[in-house]
């Protein structure tokens, strides 16, 4: 019972973290090659074999078109979003339609949802861990932003289910982050987790009473990351590129990776050393067959101007989450950094302003989340944690307020956002017409008073209830928000106090079906760069 | 599991529906803010689902679940000034045994009664709120006959707004008092 061992794992937008609790220490598990984070991409070889991680990320140029990266973007979202036009158009693999409004990925023949490019890197931080731990490794704490809504959410379970994983809890990357901080160090005070990912920013206020982490408020932005920071100095490069030769780079997808790549670079450069030369050699040809160099040079100044419209975004979101909180900047006890992004001088320098006090940088932001994540997932094996005091509480809250589709296309509130979660509501509904024998919600979560502005999380039909005149059945709705922010809802007829059956359809996510071929065919794909198990 | 914390769970969850949010957080109900807060803290120590996930029962653990999510709606009501306030009054009311629980409806009148009380601070018609401005602008400049038929006339689209009648009352007490009789 007690050798039992489930790894707390950070499923990042760019980078992928796996790590455990040994011997009471939460410490991160390398790969083979002593590499520490992992490129969440995905490549598919010709053999048939499935490479990821820093290997993968190679292949995002010469094997462009079966290499998918970034998919923590599109994880949970409807093909109509604009996130997903948006990725449609930079993204050199295939983004096509599925059954309900989904999203599926074209990689040669096959087609996959976005949960099963997932499920395979965690598979490849499953293999880590065994290889590292040398056994099988089976239950898992994942990481998502705290900002994800109930989409996105059950779609990452799904993808650890499909990796063969037994999702023990979906928690949000700052409370982890914030978990791997106070872990033992027995503080009482209100802090502020600043996480700049690849793709998200979240922002999360907590107050610490010992082993209690309450979450007061959350408040983030799912479109803003360090790619943005990239793209900034990409766009740079380019305009520059199209002003000397006349040629855009962004239209061929070829060159638009290897431009991707420079940016990316670049960034990590100027933040470390203040100066970034970029030189990408051979970029591409004119028309005349003469091959053309890239090469520029850029300072910390001219980044900074680049970016700074992107740093004042996430004090707008801070400001939010500090308004719902009934704070201001200066309550704030410490400020928390997460993320790759948060090295940069720039980040850093508008935290300390923001806040007037320095931030913390103990652990490295990159793997501060996975850290977290082991701890909680060591307590959740241990039933024994709680008697012997060693067991910490995280009391987190739902981003985002739930709300019931109503007519004239309104959405009315059910559950505010920054509401502690597990929690449930219920509210009745009465049939509008005789004889009428089901009864259809659709359900959203979102800010907007407008449905069409908020997300839609799926329409459910409740039947089984008595059949009467129109206003004499009443339906008692059981809205529920569980630990992993997923929402549940069940209806009883209120008179006989019977449970109704609920059907789900319009949903994005996959079917129990789905799930389980999925699983099969995950655990049927070999991991490329591994020495034979 | 303790056995005495497994008696103290049974026991809870019998009489969870007949608890109010106070019994439910174990507080008295004049408990302040910090109160609250602590007692949640505490009771989080004790009903936090993550000190179970590891249960072999299921019903158990099904029973724990439903005493933290009504610990969890204790919380957020009694935490919210405004809230707290209706569910306190609804408590000494009659019905309280149905009122053990806030409801969705609950909420919707507390946002109702906030949104009438700004909407009752500047007016809620757009004439109402016209004269009522014209009136503010009067009683600043000290035109105590302008304030006095401006109000007046609010009070006609609105004669229910208790901030137009207390503006106009404190105008009548201080506009200068003149015999109307009086030949100037």
């Amino acid at each position: 019972m007690n050798d039992d061992i489930a790894v707390g794992i950070d499923l990042g937008t760019s980078y992928s973290a796996v790590a455990v609790m040994l011997q009471g220490q939460p410490q991160v598990l390398a790969n083979e090659w002593g590499e520490r984070t992992h490129a969440s991409v995905v490549s598919f070889l010709e053999d048939g074999t499935v490479l990821v991680g820093n290997n993968a990320k190679k292949n995002i140029i010469t094997n462009a078109e079966n290499t998918v990266y970034s998919a923590k973007r599109l994880i949970g979202r409807f093909f109509f979003s604009d996130e997903v036009k948006k990725a449609q158009a930079v993204m050199p693999y295939k983004i096509v339609e599925g059954p309900n409004n989904a999203v599926r990925l074209q990689v040669g023949q096959k087609i996959f949802a976005v949960p099963e490019i997932s499920a395979l890197v965690l598979k490849e931080m499953k293999a880590i861990a065994e290889t590292a731990l040398g056994r099988a490794v089976t239950k898992a704490v994942v990481t998502c932003p705290a900002y994800f809504n109930d989409n996105q959410r059950q779609a990452t379970k799904d993808a650890g289910r499909i990796a063969g994983l037994e999702v023990l809890r979906i928690i949000n990357e700052p409370t982890a982050a914030a978990l791997a901080y106070g872990f033992g160090k027995d503080i009482r005070q209100k802090i502020c987790v600043y996480d700049l990912g690849g793709g998200t920013f979240d922002i999360s206020i907590l107050e610490i009473g010992k082993d209690v982490f309450e979450v007061l408020a959350t408040a983030g932005d799912t479109y803003l990351g360090g790619d943005d920071f990239d793209d900034r100095i990409m766009s740079w490069l380019a305009e520059d590129f199209l002003a000397k030769h006349g040629l855009d780079l962004r239209q061929n997808k070829f060159c638009l990776q290897m431009l991707k790549e420079a940016g990316e670079r670049a960034k990590i450069e100027v933040g470390r050393d203040g100066t970034a030369n970029i030189h990408v050699p051979g970029i591409c040809q004119s028309p005349e067959g003469e091959v053309l160099d890239l090469s520029r040079t850029l300072g910390a100044d001219q980044f900074n101007k680049m970016v700074m419209d992107l740093v004042q975004r996430t004090f707008k979101v801070c400001d939010e989450a500090l308004q719902s909180a009934r704070m201001t900047a200066g309550d704030i006890d410490a400020v928390i950094l997460v993320g790759g992004p948060t090295r940069l001088p720039i980040v850093r320098s508008s935290v300390r302003h923001y806040f007037q006090k320095d931030p913390m940088t103990g652990i490295d932001p990159d793997e501060v989340v996975a850290l977290g994540a082991s701890i909680q997932a060591s307590a959740l094996l241990n039933l024994g944690a709680a008697e012997a005091g060693q067991a910490s509480y995280l009391l987190d809250v739902t981003p985002l307020t739930l709300r019931v589709g109503t007519v004239g296309g309104y959405a009315e509130p059910i559950i505010d956002k920054n509401t502690p979660i597990p929690i449930e509501k219920s509210k009745a509904f009465t049939t509008s017409r005789d004889g009428q024998d089901r009864v259809k919600i659709r359900v959203y979560q979102g800010e907007s008073k407008r449905a069409e502005e908020c997300e839609l999380l799926g329409e459910f039909e409740f039947t089984g209830f008595r059949i009467g005149y129109r206003g004499e059945v009443q339906i008692q709705v059981t809205f529920e928000i569980d630990s992993n922010g997923i929402v549940n809802v069940s209806a009883t007829d209120v008179e006989t106090g019977q449970k109704t059956s609920t059907t789900i359809s319009l949903s994005s996510g996959l079917s129990e079906q789905d799930i389980q071929a999925a699983r099969d065919k995950n655990a049927g794909v070999a991991l490329a760069g591994h020495k034979a198990a | 599991m303790d056995p005495t914390f497994r008696a103290e769970v049974d026991a809870l969850a019998q009489v969870l529906d007949q608890l109010d949010y106070f019994g439910i957080l174990k507080l008295p109900q004049n408990a302040g803010v910090a109160d609250v807060k602590a007692a949640y803290h505490r009771e989080s120590r004790a009903y936090h689902p993550d000190r179970f996930a590891a249960l072999p029962d299921p019903v158990l653990r099904d029973t724990l679940g439903r005493i933290y999510r009504r610990i969890n709606e204790a919380y957020t009501v009694l935490r919210d000034d405004a809230k707290r306030k209706k569910y306190v009054a609804d408590l000494a009311g009659p019905d309280r045994a149905k009122k053990l629980r806030f409801t969705e409806a609950d909420e919707v009148q507390v946002k109702e009664d906030q949104k009438k009380k700004i909407e009752e601070q500047f007016g809620q018609t757009p004439n109402g709120r016209k004269f009522y401005a014209a009136a503010l602008a009067d009683i600043e400049a000290q035109r105590w006959d302008g304030a006095e038929r401006n109000l007046k006339m609010a009070l006609m689209y609105e004669p229910q707004n208790a901030k137009f009648k207390e503006q106009l009352a404190s105008v009548e007490r201080q506009k200068p008092k003149v015999d109307q009789f009086k030949i100037r």
